[in-house]
């Protein structure tokens, strides 16, 4: 075996271990990120493009993608890469009263949080989403939604890194953690071992996995999110569409039982984009099906029979395929950050469920933040693991 | 390295693959998600087997080491109005109602 040295050991090559790594290396810390399979072959390579501020609870949850999307607008030249990212706007569109309620509320709290955001009229949401069904009876809508390409930011974080002294490892998977006297030594990994005094457990949805290895239970678990994609289209939908039944499927999807049980079972809620190309992208589901990432032909038709109330002209376009990801849930939607009690060297940067892209660059900024200075900000305090020690899942 | 496209759906070409391969890319999905090959209408019909083969003399790595595409519904384009159940089916439903 192989012994090697580091002074930082990233687990987990999606966006968020890349853009700590990055971070870091900014800083002048040269981490070792170890990944499994390959650089953003998990979450992050699996998932929509949009970057939302209107689907985030207002308080720390629209506090942190507030921070992260000021972030967006410099990245791509930061890391001398397209990002594709555009601030493109986002539309939530109301189906019916008793989702009006609760959005009327939602927009309420989130503007009095600082959002620019508002409730419209469906023939003032027609004129810019022209799409939509006129059945509708409102929308809101947010100027500040923005998209970004998923892969391209996960690959751009990992090349800037790179360029920058960090050391990236594809095909190398971590076996077990060294520990002594309650503070970690290394990692132990398929090819080799590696000495260290601080790792970062930001393998997402595999992160309970790493918690074993030490002795501590991180309740975060995979939550599969199914997403079809269309041929080439002319331009159909303007920046991002999701339904009310999305924030609903999100935070309450008991609520959708009446209209549709199968589809609450699914927790399908429209999430629609287009991308630079013209192919739609439309999902979701949310579902606790362990880390199966197949996709199902009842998701498939339940997702179809909600999207065209929203939008009636999908039924003319054709459907080339469809992909599922696993996305790493928390119980209150909140990632969990910073270092855990009772065990030196180890830091949480794991469970941004459907929100990675959007966090990366904030959670990046403060996980290495927190290394080069050791201040425990009061982000960091609020999300510490032990915020969820008595939740068993 | 040319400039010979290799994926005509999405225009990536010989020289763009070989660039993720270099990158790390071992997996037909590996260079789908650098470049985007294989992500158009025909998704990778025409463009696998050039890709897989272009992993094995670039990396040395058996061609049964290189991992396929998951093979996902639906298997060809279909239009959406035809997956619906026939209750919500635009067309069927006004054959009906000016039947009635």
């Amino acid at each position: 075996m192989v012994t090697k040295s580091a002074d930082v050991i990233i687990i987990g090559g999606g966006v968020i271990g890349t853009s700590i790594a990055y971070y870091l290396a900014k800083q002048g810390i040269k981490a070792t990120l170890l990944e499994s399979k390959d650089i953003c072959s998990g979450t992050s390579g699996a998932c929509d493009k949009a970057i939302s501020l209107q689907s985030k609870n207002p308080g720390l949850h629209l506090e942190l993608a507030l921070q992260s999307a000021a972030i967006y607008h410099t990245l791509g030249e930061e890391l001398s890469c397209e990002l594709e990212y555009k601030q493109c706007g986002g539309m939530i569109a109301i189906e019916n009263e008793s989702q009006l309620t609760i959005m009327e509320d939602f927009v309420r709290r989130q503007k009095k949080f600082g959002l620019t955001v508002d409730l419209v009229s469906i023939e003032e949401a027609r004129k810019r989403q022209p799409a939509l069904s006129p059945n509708l009876i409102a929308a809101t809508y947010s100027s500040v939604d923005a998209e970004v390409s998923p892969l391209k930011a996960t690959f751009a974080f990992a090349r800037a890194a790179q360029r920058q002294g960090a050391c990236l490892h594809s095909g190398v998977e971590v076996r077990s953690i060294m520990v002594k006297d309650g503070k970690v030594e290394g990692v132990i990994t398929n090819k080799g071992v590696y000495k260290t005094n601080l790792v970062i457990n930001a393998a997402g949805v595999y992160a309970p996995f790493i918690g074993q290895m030490v002795g501590i239970h991180i309740p975060i678990k995979p939550r599969r999110g199914q997403i079809i994609i269309t041929e080439p289209m002319p331009p159909f939908i303007q920046g991002h569409l999701w339904s009310a039944r999305y924030i609903v499927a999100k935070y309450n999807p008991e609520l959708i039982r009446q209209e549709d049980s199968e589809a609450a079972d699914l927790g399908v809620g429209l999430a629609a984009g287009q991308t630079h190309d013209g192919t739609l992208l439309f999902g979701g589901t949310r579902e606790f099906v362990g880390y199966d990432v197949k996709t199902t032909p009842e998701a498939f038709a339940a997702i179809l029979r909600h999207a065209v109330n929203i939008v009636p002209a999908l039924r003319q376009v054709h459907v080339i395929r469809t992909f599922a990801g696993l996305r790493p849930y928390t119980v209150d939607g909140m990632p969990i950050l910073g270092p855990v009690d009772g065990l030196e060297g180890f830091l949480m940067a794991a469970g941004h469920e459907g929100d990675g892209i959007a966090l990366a660059p904030i959670t990046g900024q403060m996980i290495a933040g927190y290394i080069v200075s050791g201040i425990e900000t009061k982000e960091i305090q609020a999300l510490r693991l032990s915020r969820l020690t008595s939740v068993n899942c | 390295m040319s400039e010979v496209l290799i994926c005509r759906c999405e225009e990536i070409s010989e020289l763009e693959i070989s660039e993720a391969i270099e990158d790390g890319a071992r997996s037909l999905i590996g260079v789908k998600r650098r470049t985007g090959a294989g992500m158009g209408l025909c998704q990778g019909r025409t463009c696998r087997r050039l890709i897989t083969n272009m992993i094995v003399q670039q990396t040395g790595i058996s061609p049964a080491e290189v991992e396929t595409d998951t093979t996902r519904i639906p298997v060809r384009p279909i239009q959406i109005d035809s997956l619906l159940c026939p209750c919500q089916q635009k067309e069927k439903k006004e054959v009906t109602e000016t039947r009635t």
